[in-house]
């Protein structure tokens, strides 16, 4: 471990330490920074259409008209059908399908979790492109409940007449497949996987399927008959993943600049453009990205790099089902003009405004600056002098007797205590800190594996159980080590114990930045105060402001928060990871249980083990 | 026989007088002998409604020559163009397909013609060609193809070695080789399934015909209509016939074309080419609905067949017949005709007569006979309710998918079904891949469901031939038994190959396209009735594979990352190999002096010079 340092640095330990510390503070308040000005003009870019293929409003959309009746006569349909089973509903659509002479099936489906059954039929048709040899397709799809459990009265009835209406277009030349889940979170699951016979025992296969998907419409206009004023995009896949821009784009353009329809994002109904909605805006994305739940049925099928969006009708306005009909078929139009899958544009960006993006390299850097920060207070730590333990420490000084580099370094420890020489010195004892870290690791299995095997209603007092355990574990496990230990491994110990830690946190974000950014930053954002929780067996104040502040930065406290932020239980938000990961196949509490909590877990041993030491007086 | 000569007076300027005049005198000879041995032409189109307001129709163009003609070079009918490619290339048996669409079994039933006539999609070729051995083939196969590629217009000259198979059990030669030693004879089959075909195929086709499309069945092919068709094949075959009794071979050439119109919307084409939302009182809305009204349409499907005439599908009449089709045995030449259930009314909008043929035995079908120069239209009238088609139950539905999903692996899924209650089928199933698709044999399996006994064995016969990078492509030819009402699924696994990245076409994203599937179901006797099942095939759709594909700006990057370098290395070493290192003490030390006395020290010097 012979770090190359100048000469003078390898003298004068403390400079090299008060470097790191530095490097990693800038690192951190850079990162958080840097993300504060992205939503300016400066750091922003405005959209554009990068596939030139798609032509987005440059045909001209007919429906409506007498269309229209026929949508209201089929809103009638879905009504009477509104409280009916999955199957008779499943029937009654593959019936009307039929008549439009399009080709039906239908696929039973039922999923375990969270000691629910979720089972439902979903039902689709599939318009054979009229000249086309079944090699590509693209998906209407309306779920019969939307993600809200409202009855989908527009969004189906509009998608049962435009199947009607696209069957009379002689120029579509890939198949169009409509979709009706039963509902919005396990059916297009169980469809998409079915389609790429994935799926699992519970679920049918598919009778009728055709080619390879090249994107998705989801259409949402629930509730009685009402005009509306806004569509509302969303975009949101699982595990963070994002359609292509390019699909975003196209239907922000077709709405806005064809329909003179208003498009927002993230729920932020009345954006005015200005730098606080922006940021509202690319807030509320990140923590939809990072939760990496299904916002929509478009969400199951981004995993499998389909591009798909939903279209939700939102407010009270003036735009009808004519409105929304013209933009779905001018959106079908310009997915009909693809020739090859979207790739051209960004799948990697965070939104702040409907026609304003940054792209992964603008952003990418906050969040990795947060993982080098914990990386380099891990390196700090591991170059520290306090994670050599004392006795080896002699040891080590009479066996390098001999060679003349390592007479220096006996010359070195006799000096005064701050000047220590990095390479040399005492071994550091990795026993005890490597088996802490690692057994934490392990132990994330058993939160992961409890959550999502128990049932909803036994999920809260679980919950609470498990809080308590994990208050109380840290503080055993120090004390544990405190007593069994000798008093001058304890510090090295603690102290190395955090090195990897937060090694093994700062890697792992770093990687997951690239992937699932916003997940990467929220953990490092949570995880800052690790950087500086350290033991403290002399001062019990400072221990005591670190351990507030490690509960309050818990994985348990940002639990708490989103279940705020959505006004639900912490149950409920337990149920639905646990859906998530039987269903969806959604990794987030993988990634909490077994990379955040036991980086917490190691944070609080080192804080609590102050305590520990200062009652037991073995602060050495 | 006129005719004849018309058609074979191109040929006549070039040949010395007497041979000419031999010839004439042979032709002569030949119509006064009677039609057996020159060439003989036949068309007919068949109209067969099918379920779902389509309408399939079949144009079949057949011409008959003695062989012996044909091998002197003296083309009557039979294209010359294509002749002379065929005996330059030592084709003995020629099969080409376009087929555009996909023919929809669960709706129309059996194809048309058990489905000899059909190709996959895009362009499939396959020929018998006589060769001394497999690279002479080889090359033969190579300038067949690239002829054929420039005749037809099609991108036949890429069906290279990568692209073609040579299959052990899915063809049989349909000809009759009494005289040539069938171990000379190598079949080769080749398909692009990318090829998109369109009229630049179609007018070379026409061109083919005696009539060229000006007269005849044909004037119906238009290429702005046949292009609309849901389904849509054309094909071309050529091979010897021999007769049992005489020993005479004739080369045959039949040119067929299946389309599949969509009725309501081929008229609604006519009406107004955007298919706007009707008017109001245009919908057809079923009033027995509580809620009817004129706000609310439950849309009424179906309730009639919409009329429709020859004229209003193909946008123009039959112009007559063509002459080489009207002077032949009375029982050959109904040239139109329709299948309709007799109780249909049909009327005849026509300005001369016409003369209905007689259909002893089939009280469905009607047929009618063109004659020069007399237009031709057939009208339907509008049918309240609806008649139900009939459909041919199919021998077998086949369908292909692939499975899974990502960059590196994937699978292949095939559902065979047999709908027939008591017979089981004996297909053959053929499968040609692009060498970047490597399948695992190890997990080619076969399923029946609903299961039957373990002892039972589906696959009785299988030959593969491994694909070679960048050589072949894989063949996998499998025959095996469905059992009688039951759904045989073949899977297989395979893993992508990552190309180079010159490899790649320039839309490759859209992915790579993978040849259909070909089942053959050999001639058979069925078990139950013992009736013989004739040589049937069936193609599945085709695929499109999506291979890892590089970032293409990548190469861009790495061409402008190496510049810089290299121009940054350049620079310097230029800069070493150039420049004077001199100490700094070496240096006159010049000072504004110094300069001046210089300066004037060269202008001395010029002078002096």
């Amino acid at each position: 471990m012979a770090l190359r340092v100048p000469v003078n640095l390898r003298k004068n330990l403390s400079v090299v330490l008060y470097a790191f510390q530095g490097l990693s503070i800038v690192a951190v308040i850079v990162g958080l920074a840097s993300l504060l000005l992205l939503p300016l003009d400066e750091y922003s870019r405005r959209t554009y259409i990068s596939e030139n293929a798609l032509l987005p409003g440059q045909v001209h959309a007919y429906f409506g008209g007498s269309e229209q009746n026929i949508v209201r006569a089929f809103r009638r349909e879905v009504d009477l059908l509104g409280n009916s089973t999955s199957d008779v509903v499943a029937e009654r659509m593959a019936e009307i399908f039929r008549s439009a002479g399009l080709k039906v099936g239908k696929q039973r489906y039922s999923y375990k979790a969270a000691g629910g059954e979720y089972t439902g039929e979903n039902v689709y048709a599939v318009l054979h492109a009229p000249r086309g040899d079944a090699t590509e397709a693209i998906v209407l799809c309306a779920p019969w409940r939307n993600i809200d459990h409202l009855l989908n009265e527009g969004g189906v009835a509009l998608t049962l007449a435009l199947s009607r209406y696209f069957k009379r277009w002689s120029l579509w030349s890939k198949d169009i497949i409509f979709l009706i889940s039963s509902d919005a979170r396990a059916g297009p699951q169980a469809w998409v996987d079915a389609y790429h016979d994935l799926h699992g025992e519970n679920i049918q296969s598919l009778s009728v399927k055709s080619g390879a998907i090249q994107g998705v419409v989801v259409v949402d206009y629930p509730g009685a008959y009402h005009r509306f004023e806004s569509l509302h995009i969303i975009y949101d896949g699982i595990n963070g993943q994002l359609p292509n821009l390019d699909l975003i784009n196209t239907a922000v353009q077709i709405s806005r600049d064809q329909m003179g329809l208003r498009t927002d994002l993230q729920e932020m109904w009345n954006h005015d453009d200005s730098y606080r909605h922006r940021l509202r805006t690319m807030l509320r994305g990140m923590v939809n990205q990072a939760l990496g739940h299904s916002t929509g049925p478009h969400s199951s099928f981004i995993p499998y790099h389909i591009d798909a969006i939903t279209l939700a009708a939102h407010g009270n306005g003036w735009h009808d089902e004519g409105s929304l009909g013209r933009t779905v078929e001018s959106l079908f139009r310009s997915l009909n003009n693809l020739l090859e899958h979207f790739h051209q544009s960004f799948f990697f960006y965070l939104l702040m405004a409907p026609k304003r993006f940054v792209s992964i390299g603008t952003y990418l850097p906050s969040a990795m600056l947060l993982a080098v920060g914990l990386t380099l207070t891990a390196i700090r730590l591991w170059v520290d002098p306090r994670s050599r333990s004392g006795e080896e420490k002699v040891e080590n000084a009479e066996k390098s007797e001999k060679s003349e580099k390592d007479e220096k370094a006996k010359e070195d420890d006799k000096k005064p205590v701050e000047v220590v020489a990095i390479d040399s010195g005492p071994k550091r004892e990795l026993f005890l800190p490597m088996s802490i870290v690692i057994g934490v690791h392990f132990c994330g299995v058993i939160p992961f594996a409890v959550f999502n095997s128990i049932d909803y209603k036994s999920m809260a007092s679980v919950f609470y159980i498990f809080i308590a355990t994990s208050v109380i574990l840290p503080t055993l496990i120090s004390i544990l080590i405190t007593l069994t230990a000798s008093p001058h491994r304890l510090l090295p110990a603690f102290h190395l114990s955090r090195c990897f830690s937060l090694l093994f946190l700062g890697m792992f974000l770093s990687t997951l930045a690239t992937l699932n950014f916003s997940l990467s930053f929220l953990i490092g954002l949570f995880s800052l105060p690790l950087t500086f929780a350290r033991t403290t067996p002399k001062s019990i104040p400072l221990a005591l402001v670190n351990s507030i502040l490690l509960q309050l930065t818990s994985p348990f406290a940002a639990l708490f928060a989103v279940a705020g932020y959505w006004g639900l239980g912490v149950e409920d938000i337990l149920k639905e990871a646990s859906f998530g990961w039987w269903v969806w196949g959604m990794w987030t509490p993988v990634v909490v249980w077994c990379v955040w909590w036991p980086a917490w877990v190691v944070g609080r041993i080192s804080v609590d083990s102050s305590f520990v030491m200062a009652v037991t007086g073995k602060s050495s | 026989m006129t005719l004849s000569f018309t058609c074979s007076h191109q040929w006549l300027p070039s040949l010395p007088l007497h041979i000419l005049s031999r010839l004439l005198t042979l032709l002569l000879f030949l119509n006064f002998t009677g039609n057996a041995v020159a060439d003989t032409y036949k068309e007919k189109l068949d109209l067969q409604p099918l379920s779902g307001q389509f309408l399939l129709a079949s144009f079949n163009f057949q011409s008959h020559g003695p062989i012996e003609a044909f091998n002197k070079q003296m083309f009557q009918l039979f294209p010359r163009s294509l002749g002379q490619i065929l005996q330059y290339t030592h084709t003995r048996e020629l099969h080409l397909r376009f087929a555009l669409g996909r023919w929809d079994s669960e709706l129309w039933g059996a194809q048309p013609g058990d489905g000899q006539n059909a190709g996959g999609t895009g362009v499939e070729t396959w020929a018998w060609v006589e060769a001394d051995n497999d690279v002479e083939a080889e090359a033969r196969w190579t300038s067949l193809n690239n002829a054929l590629s420039g005749l037809f217009c099609a991108s036949l000259n890429f069906i290279d070695s990568t692209r073609t198979i040579r299959p052990v059990m899915s063809f049989n030669p349909t000809g009759d080789y009494p005289t040539t030693n069938t171990s000379s004879l190598f079949l080769l089959h080749g398909s692009l399934p990318k090829e998109p075909v369109c009229t630049e195929n179609l007018t070379p086709f026409l061109k083919l015909l005696p009539c060229k499309g000006k007269s005849g069945i044909s004037t119906l092919l238009d290429g702005h209509k046949l292009f609309d068709a849901s389904f849509q094949s054309m094909s071309i075959d050529v091979r010897p016939i021999c007769s049992p009794h005489t020993g005479a071979c004739d080369i045959e050439i039949q040119q067929t074309i299946d389309m599949v119109l969509d009725v309501s919307r081929s008229l609604q084409r006519r009406d107004s080419p955007v298919p706007r939302p009707r008017e109001q009182h245009e919908l057809i809305c079923d009033t027995s609905k509580s809620y009817a009204s004129n706000e609310y349409c439950y849309p009424m499907d179906n309730s009639f067949d919409l009329p429709w005439s020859l004229s209003d599908l193909f946008g123009r009449t039959i112009s007559g017949g063509c002459p080489f089709a009207i002077n032949l045995p009375v029982e050959e030449t109904s040239h139109v005709c329709i299948h309709a259930p007799e109780n249909r009314l049909k009327t005849m909008e026509t300005h001369e007569e016409v003369y209905p043929t007689s259909t002893e035995g089939k009280p469905d079908l009607q047929c009618y006979m063109l004659r020069e120069n007399v237009e031709f239209d057939l009208a339907f009238p509008k049918q309240q309710p609806p008649t139900t088609p009939l459909r041919q139950e199919p021998l077998l539905y086949a369908e292909r998918s692939f499975t899974g999903h990502g960059q590196e692996h994937g699978g292949v899924k095939t559902v065979l079904r047999n709908p027939w209650p008591n017979d089981p089928i004996e297909v053959v199933y053929l499968e040609s891949l692009p060498w970047f698709m490597k399948p695992y044999l190890h997990t080619f399996k076969a399923r029946v469901l609903p299961a039957k006994g373990l002892g039972e064995e589906v696959i009785s016969e299988l030959y593969y031939r491994p694909a070679l990078d960048r050589k072949r492509g894989t063949q996998l030819e499998a025959k095996l038994i469905v059992p009688p009402n039951s759904v045989v699924i073949l899977t297989y696994d395979f893993e992508k190959a990552v190309l180079r990245y010159t490899e790649y076409p320039p839309d490759a994203n859209r992915g790579f396209d993978v040849a259909s599937a070909i089942i053959t179901i050999p001639p058979q006797r069925r078990r139950s009735d013992g009736k013989l099942i004739p040589a049937t095939s069936i193609r599945t759709t085709s695929l499109l594979l999506s291979l890892p594909t590089p970032d293409f700006s990548m190469p861009y990057n790495v061409i402008i990352f190496t510049s810089t370098i290299m121009a940054l290395a350049f620079g310097s070493i230029f800069n070493l190999l150039v420049r004077r290192f001199v100490a700094v003490d070496e240096v006159q030390r010049m000072d504004l002096k110094g300069k001046i006395r210089g300066l004037i020290g060269k202008l001395k010097k010029g002078k002096t010079e």
